[in-house]
């Protein structure tokens, strides 16, 4: 069954076009995640799916019913807010009851639903508590357990996490991942965070003014990034690009002269003498051995910065730098020059005038 | 340089306030309290020592007693109705839609007007002859024939209290919108997901945001109310039949029309006593309610 179903969804604010025609359906259990930067229109859509905002055009189904035009509390949905958006007046159980108590449920089992979504998000201790005696993880908590109390069909998320220190962000991410796979609830998340998105979401949807760039699982929009726009946002570092072009016989990477064979099914793909951008991921570079097989690329060494885990190596290849992922003990000079390489596998191929996947099936 | 030549140069730069302020408030006030144990007039006589007998003869006398009577109705009502005029008002101009700027800059032209062209304005609106309140009445037809708003005593104060709540409601309600603006967005769009609605989401949600500026404006109106002096004296002089005389009328009708200064020094007195202990009693309010939220 689909929890949410959004149809051709459009906003415009005067000449402004917010939302271009936004289709997704989300079956029930689902964790979507809507990713993009800022303004590319997620948070309107997220307000439209709550109804604190009225799309100009096209429909919203909650539970396959449409639910335009339906007051927010009628949605059978409940929201958490990036700024937390806690009663400041009101204390940490009477901000998680209010909704309840709004409804009408009577006393007695209102004040058990508290104490025991209290308890799954480990906040017994701080019930008697106002907001402002909480830290910042503390009030996320108590956002969440404001919506968990209700159980809704629907949770909407509007960047939960960005008001978090690091450390802070990576433990309620989890912590909310924990939740999820426990309470099986449908999700719409909202972040600009790619790591959350990555993390959380059963599927993403990355967004760019106003239209979908793609929607797919994690792996799908990692591993095979329709545009180069969704190639370069997800993945960090991002992903290397390229100018290249194919040759009848292959590849050659703009600034250098050899031509790397490809199969017939990825030349095929863009036609023979044709410009493309190829797209490669810094942590599919290597440095390659003497008997490498697949793509070499023979670039002059500018930084390296160890991060810990990796060297992430950024070198020119004529005009055109690329980044790669190496191990943390790989020894290496700046100035020196190396040959990278990586498999036909990793390769990804864009159009480089709409920028999309020349791979795409 | 020396902590001692610091605090002395502090003195001296404050030296000229200090004699100003002695001099047109210290010296006037302690002066005042001497008139106020005299039978001093206020021309002729320098008056003599009299002791209590002009504070004891103004608190048990019926002038300052209904006076004081007038003045606290004059002073709940007006309050009470600028209120709530005036947060309702603020809700309306919260709200989106054309024409909000211009409206709101409209609302604070009766708070921005003088109080005596404000008396005079509604002086006119009342007039028995040509009075426009009367015009409207009477061609709605509420009333048969044109009324004296002001020379009548059942509907002088009323008419006061009205011409008062008119000036003074903007100024509620623009503290009261500023207030709303300060309630972030998403705190009332949580309230709108968790099904509260006007009503709840104004008690619950908005009401803690407003109370404490609120406060401050009861606070300040108040006190104003509770000394008004110039409109009633635009408009009735205190009359008709002393219904509209408040204390600080009879304060100046004492002093000046009377020209007992003795007396009138006492009355005046005994005012500023009532006036300083609602301060009082309101700054240990808010000091409440700021330790409170």
């Amino acid at each position: 069954m689909s929890a949410v179903e959004i149809r051709n969804i459009q906003k415009r604010y005067g000449d402004v076009e917010t939302l271009k025609g936004i289709d997704i359906v989300l079956e029930s259990g689902e964790f979507l995640v809507l990713l993009g930067s800022s303004g590319c229109g997620k948070s309107t859509l997220l307000n439209i799916i709550a109804g604190l905002a009225e799309p100009s055009g096209g429909d919203i189904l909650i539970g396959e019913h449409s639910v335009l035009g339906a007051h927010p509390k009628d949605r059978d949905i409940a929201m958490v807010f990036q700024s937390y958006a806690l009663y400041p007046n009101m204390s940490v159980a009477r901000n998680i009851g209010f909704g309840l108590e709004m409804r009408k449920v009577p006393a007695a089992e209102r004040e058990k639903a508290v104490r025991d979504t209290a308890k799954l998000l480990q906040i017994e201790n701080l019930l008697d508590r106002k907001p402002s005696q909480l830290s910042g993880g503390q009030r996320q908590r108590v956002a969440i357990g404001r919506a968990l109390v209700r159980n809704p069909q629907v949770f909407l998320f509007d960047e939960p996490l960005s008001n978090l220190d690091a450390k802070l962000r990576m433990e309620m991410r989890t912590e909310l991942k924990r939740l999820h796979q426990m309470l099986k609830t449908t999700v719409v998340y909202v972040t600009h965070d790619q790591i959350e998105a990555m993390t959380l979401a059963t599927r993403i949807a990355v967004m760019r003014d106003g239209r979908i760039e793609q929607l797919g699982t994690p792996e799908e929009i990692y591993d095979r990034p329709a545009t180069l726009y969704v190639a370069g946002f997800v993945g960090s570092p991002p992903m290397n690009i390229l100018d290249a072009e194919l040759t009848g016989r292959g590849l050659r990477i703009a600034g250098t002269e050899e031509v790397f064979p490809l199969p017939e099914s990825l030349i095929s793909a863009g036609a023979a003498g044709r410009r493309v951008k190829v797209g490669v991921r810094p942590e599919a570079l290597r440095l390659a051995t003497p008997d490498a097989t697949g793509i070499r690329l023979t670039a002059l060494v500018e930084v390296m910065e160890l991060t810990g885990p990796e060297l992430v190596t950024t070198a020119r290849i004529g005009e055109q730098r690329i980044t790669a992922c190496l191990p943390p003990r790989t020894s290496l000079a700046p100035g020196s020059t190396q040959v990278f390489s990586f498999d036909e596998a990793a390769l990804h191929l864009f159009d480089p005038d709409d920028g999309r996947s020349l791979l795409a099936k | 340089m020396s902590a001692n030549w610091i605090s002395t140069r502090a003195w001296l730069l404050m030296l000229p306030l200090l004699v100003v302020m002695v001099s047109v408030i210290g010296w006037p006030l302690v002066d005042t309290v001497r008139l106020s144990f005299t039978d001093a007039k206020l021309v002729g006589t320098a008056g003599s020592f009299v002791g209590i007998d002009n504070y004891a003869k103004m608190l048990t006398g019926s002038n300052f007693q209904r006076a004081l009577v007038t003045t606290t109705w004059f002073a709940v009502v007006s309050v009470t109705a600028e209120m709530v005029l005036g947060v309702f008002a603020a809700l309306l101009l919260n709200q989106q839609f054309r024409g909000r700027a211009a409206l709101r800059a409209l609302m604070i032209l009766p708070w921005a007007l003088p109080t005596v062209v404000n008396a005079t304005l509604w002086r006119l609106i009342y007039n028995p002859e040509y009075g426009a309140l009367n015009a409207a009445l009477t061609q709605l037809g509420l009333i048969d024939s044109y009324r004296s708003w002001l020379g009548e005593p059942g509907s002088a104060l009323t008419a006061l209290i009205i011409a008062d709540c008119w000036k003074n409601f903007p100024l509620v309600a623009l503290i009261a919108l500023a207030a709303l603006q300060a309630v972030p967005r998403d705190i009332t769009a949580a309230a709108l997901v968790d099904g509260a609605g006007p009503f709840n989401r104004f008690r619950f949600v908005v009401m803690p945001y407003l109370a404490g500026p609120l406060l401050v404006a009861l606070v300040l109106r108040t006190i104003e109310a509770f000394k008004v002096f110039d409109i009633i004296w635009v408009m009735t002089r205190g009359g008709p039949a002393n219904s509209t005389r408040t204390l600080s009328i009879l304060v100046y009708q004492e002093a000046f029309s009377f020209q007992r200064a003795g007396s009138g020094a006492s009355l005046a007195l005994i005012v500023t006593l009532l006036v300083t202990v609602l301060a009082v009693a309101y700054a240990a309010l808010l000091r409440r309610a700021a330790g409170a939220s």
